[in-house]
């Protein structure tokens, strides 16, 4: 049998939930790719955050080894993240692969991220293995779960697997249908070297390393290879595959998933999606599909203590390294000093990132409310990309705005409907489409502008549906928009990391909330302080802070001195804490209280 | 910088009985049995004895028998313990001699008992008027007891009285604490103690508070009387010489003045009892069987002790000397830590004068009159 014969490069896709890394951990488990003693629960998510949340973010394939009717056989499993922020890096692990292993919860049936994944594998077309999950709960519904696959995907379940990750239940069925089902890769060896990076992390001693997948050729230790995209060439110092630990290997060769190591610098030098040759050998034409990771949601990321700004700094180069998605500029705010002006796939990597300053680097961070990029046109014809309030030109001369809006697909039991429909006209999205995927579920479309999306939407449709709907959602472009910048004064100042771009017709209502916000997280001071929210000079919400009238009056006799000079030195502490605008001290809740607004 | 050992001590002495604790107390007492007054007192002669020899070349001008409930031990006590001191200790010849009493435990028999021990200040502790929320604060004490007192330190032109007077105590009113004030002013006390309450965790009160079972003054309203209370006592010739404390010219406090001076030294003895020393502060243990035992054995009552640090005597200077009518000698300040406050500190300054919370008059820095119930962020801009 020829050796890519015995080869299966394969990826789970999944609803959050489903049960995507619990299967990986039993695949790994069942082929003795790691001993039980060593499994930690989701081998594949090596964040901390991953685990907590029970998310992939970090792609980790690992290479396991299976026999089955005497031949041995090398699977090749890639795990993908489970989230949209990362749907591009989804499509590329799916190109690396043959096939996808479907999980569907039984209890829960088909989400909205089943089916954004699942077609993100049919375009892939990849041969798609249908998994029923979770089958040994009492509220499992299996025909019914079946059914849904076969009636909204499309896919046939005579043969679907019915396991149970959890317990291990039918694990060994999956395997087989694995090797039965999905084909095996079918590149030349002798062909030149092309092979896709569908992912990339660094490591303090190899450098930026490259997961791989080859389609045609072989690499090894000393060729020197080329990157199409940016065009850069290195010499390879390692190549190897995942056991789900990296080991060295002596070459790679077409049909294989494995990683490259080159003596590269930067993480940024190997870009997702990019295809690798030899630079005396090379390719024609590089592999389809090759995107530029683009940020979507920025916001300002400051160290809560000013003088932490170079800790902040060292920690945001340390985190690109291994993640070359992340943007940072430096950026000044008066409010805040010194911090940056970040750019992210979307919210959750936003908080991912914001997550692991305060965690892994030990950071007190204020983030200020995120943005999307407007395109600002002035009168003089110009366009600017406008992604931090502050950069607005007066809106005296802006001509016209647009903003990015999404295309966004929510699958919600029909008992939430109505309350989820309302939440959609609330954030300005425009009805699409309706369908019914069963008795009990349907699928809504909307055209929303993302703006509207980036606070707290998918927290409400949470708190709405009790947890039940489900969404998603795709960038579809930009569309023109009433958008004006809302500011905040203090004190007659503008607070700078305040201001805010709304839509006009929102925007009486979030400044009132936010002054009314404002006032309960601001403490009193000696003086009154008005706080106002203002739009173009227009005061359109007021609030105001009474001066403080009291504090400690109380007796200060001989054995309260220590306490009383140590209160005095700890509010003092605390004020040191807080930002100074002008004659007014912030506390962080101040810049917190602009992401918390329930309005 | 080095503490004025020239200048006179004070000694405080505390006595740690009550006849019952009060609600919002948290100072430490034990209730009152004969035998464990008696233990105590030979305890404080011990202590007398075992401190005395370290301040033989030292003067004292005030002696504060504070607690606790001093009036409520046994006739002859005070007079013992008041021989003691005089023996153990050089005292200038106007030294101001204070006792606390309680209207409930204070007698003719004890009054005289204290003007004999050489008593020329008398503090009642009067705190409120309204004898039934006080009672819901635990304290025992009754109009009667309160006028009897009275008539007997004015029968006898007893010279030097000051009373406490609370505010804020939940329940309380405008109308009840402006009663009050107004008949110590009947009464010709020469000295108010008016303060805030503050509720301190490990009270009675507290607990309450927590359960639910009483809601505190609002800061508006306590605000109110403070400043109420300020108009009347100037308007009746009361000056105002610290945060909390009222006298009429001549009648300040001599040994509170000491807690509110960084340089003055004063000791401590008895249970719980604080000592300031050359720059040291000492914590004598605060449970009264240690304290004894410790005595017995002739160990030190001292249980921790800790070094003002430079900075920490700056920060103390500030806030000391602010919270009195004097306010900061910015000559001294500059002299003694060898900084101009003007300059390091000085847009808070600039910005609070403007404000016209604070004023700069002959070198001294001082908060103006109605902005002394927010002192604390005012000496924070300051620390």
């Amino acid at each position: 049998m020829d050796r890519q014969e015995k080869i299966r490069n394969f990826c789970i896709v999944a609803h959050i939930d489903h049960g995507k890394s619990t299967l990986a951990d039993r695949l790994m488990e069942y082929t003795n790719t790691v001993a039980k003693r060593d499994m930690s629960e989701q081998m594949l998510d090596s964040m901390d955050i991953e685990r907590e949340r029970g998310i992939t973010i970090k792609l980790t394939p690992a290479c396991m080894k299976y026999t089955l009717d005497g031949v041995d056989y090398t699977l090749n499993l890639i795990d993908t993240p489970g989230h949209v922020d990362f749907s591009y890096e989804v499509s590329r692990s799916l190109t690396a692969c043959e096939g996808a292993i479907l999980v569907v919860d039984a209890t829960q049936g088909v989400q909205a991220q089943t089916l954004a994944n699942v077609y993100l594998a049919l375009d892939a077309n990849l041969e798609i293995i249908p998994v029923i999950n979770k089958v040994d709960l009492p509220s499992a519904d299996i025909s019914g779960t079946k059914k849904e696959i076969e009636d909204i995907i499309g896919i046939p379940c005579d043969e679907a697997c019915e396991i149970s990750a959890k317990t291990g239940l039918n694990i060994e069925s999956v395997l087989k249908s694995v090797i039965k089902n999905i084909p095996s890769p079918k590149g030349n060896e002798k062909a030149a070297l092309k092979a896709l990076i569908f992912d990339s992390y660094y490591d303090s001693y190899k450098g930026a390393v490259s997961l791989v997948r080859i389609f045609d050729g072989k690499v090894k230790a000393g060729d020197e290879i080329l990157f199409m995209q940016t065009n850069k060439s290195f010499m390879v110092t390692e190549v190897g595959i995942f056991t789900p630990q990296a080991v060295a290997t002596d070459y790679l060769s077409a049909g294989d998933v494995g990683y490259i190591a080159a003596s590269i610098k930067n993480v940024s030098d190997t870009k997702v999606g990019d295809t690798i040759t030899l630079k005396s050998n090379p390719i024609d034409k590089p592999l389809d599909g090759y995107k530029e990771a683009t940020s979507v949601v920025f916001c300002g990321v400051f160290p809560l203590d000013g003088d932490k700004y170079q800790e902040l700094s060292d920690a945001l180069e340390k985190l690109k390294l291994n993640d070359a998605s992340l943007h940072f500029t430096k950026e000044t705010s008066l409010a805040l000093g010194h911090g940056f002006r970040c750019g992210f796939l979307g919210l959750l990597h936003m908080e991912i990132i914001t997550e692991r300053l305060e965690r892994e680097f030990n950071l007190d961070i204020i983030t200020t409310a995120p943005s999307v990029e407007y395109k600002v046109y002035d009168n003089k014809g110009n366009v600017y990309d406008v992604t931090n309030p502050t950069e607005m030109p007066p809106m005296a001369n802006v001509s016209k705005m647009e903003e990015p809006v999404v295309k966004m697909e929510i699958i919600t039991p029909k008992d939430y409907l109505g309350g989820i429909m309302d939440l959609c006209a609330d954030r300005r999205g425009i009805y699409h489409d309706m369908q019914y995927i069963d008795a009990n579920r349907t699928k809504l479309i909307y055209t929303m502008p993302l703006n509207e999306i980036v606070y707290d939407f998918f927290d409400k449709i949470k708190s709405i549906s009790k947890g039940y709907a489900s969404m998603d959602y795709e960038l579809s472009g930009y569309q023109d928009s009433q958008l004006v910048k809302l500011d905040i004064l203090l004190n007659g100042e503008i607070c700078d990391a305040l201001s805010i771009i709304v839509h006009k017709d929102k925007a009486y209502q979030r400044g009132r909330a936010l002054c009314e916000r404002l006032k309960t997280v601001i403490p009193r001071h000696l003086f009154e302080i008005p706080i106002q929210a203002v739009i173009g000079g227009k005061v359109i919400a007021r609030e105001t802070i009474s001066a403080m009238r009291k504090d400690v009056l109380a007796k200060c006799y001989g054995g309260d001195v220590t306490r009383k000079r140590k209160l005095l030195e700890k509010q003092k502490e605390g004020k040191k804490r807080m930002r100074r605008l002008g004659s007014v001290d912030l506390p962080s809740e101040a810049f917190v209280s602009i992401l918390k607004l329930d309005d | 910088m080095a503490v004025d050992e020239s200048k006179p001590m004070g000694l405080y002495i505390h006595i740690p009985f009550c006849g019952r604790k009060c609600d919002y107390c948290d100072f430490v007492s034990y209730s009152m049995d004969y035998k464990a007054q008696q233990l105590y007192l030979d305890a404080l002669f011990t202590e007398i004895d075992m401190v005395k020899r370290n301040f033989y070349d030292r003067t004292f001008d005030s002696i504060f028998i504070g607690g606790g409930t001093p009036s409520i031990v046994y006739e002859g006590y005070i007079a013992s313990l008041a021989r003691k001191i005089y023996s153990s200790f050089h005292f200038l010849d106007k030294t101001e001699f204070t006792i606390e009493v309680n209207p409930s435990s204070f007698t003719k028999e004890k009054y005289f008992e204290y003007v004999q021990a050489g008593v020329n200040r008398i503090s009642v502790g009067v705190q409120c008027l309204d004898e039934k929320l006080l009672r819901e604060h635990g304290r025992i004490q009754s109009m009667e007891n309160i006028d009897e007192t009275f008539k007997l330190l004015k029968n006898s032109e007893f010279p030097n009285v000051n009373s406490d007077v609370m505010i804020g105590l939940p329940g309380q009113t405008k109308s009840s604490v402006m009663q009050t004030i107004n008949y110590l002013m009947k009464q010709n006390v020469k000295h108010i103690s008016t303060y805030t309450l503050q509720i301190e965790k490990h009270t009675m009160l507290y607990s309450k508070l927590k359960k639910g079972k009483i809601s505190p003054v609002k800061d508006e309203d306590m605000v109110d009387i403070y400043n109420k209370i300020n108009k009347t006592l100037t308007k009746a010739g009361y000056c105002r010489y610290e945060v909390s404390n009222y006298a009429k010219p001549g009648f300040e406090c001599k040994h509170n003045l000491k807690y509110w001076d960084d340089e003055s030294s004063y000791l401590g003895l008895g249970v719980a009892a604080h000592s300031y020393i050359d720059g040291y502060r000492y914590y004598n243990t605060k449970r009264l069987d240690t304290y004894i035992d410790a005595m017995n054995e002739g160990k030190s009552a001292v249980y921790s002790k800790e070094y003002v640090s430079n900075e920490e005597h700056r920060i103390e200077r500030i806030m000391l000397s602010l919270r009195t009518q004097k306010g900061l000698d910015l000559d001294k300040f500059k002299k003694d830590f060898n900084e101009d406050i003007l300059r390091t500190r000085a847009e808070a300054i600039k910005k609070m004068t403007e404000l016209g919370m604070i004023e700069i008059k002959d070198n001294y820095l001082k908060i103006k009159d109605d902005y002394f119930a927010v002192s604390n962020s005012i000496i924070v801009e300051l620390i």
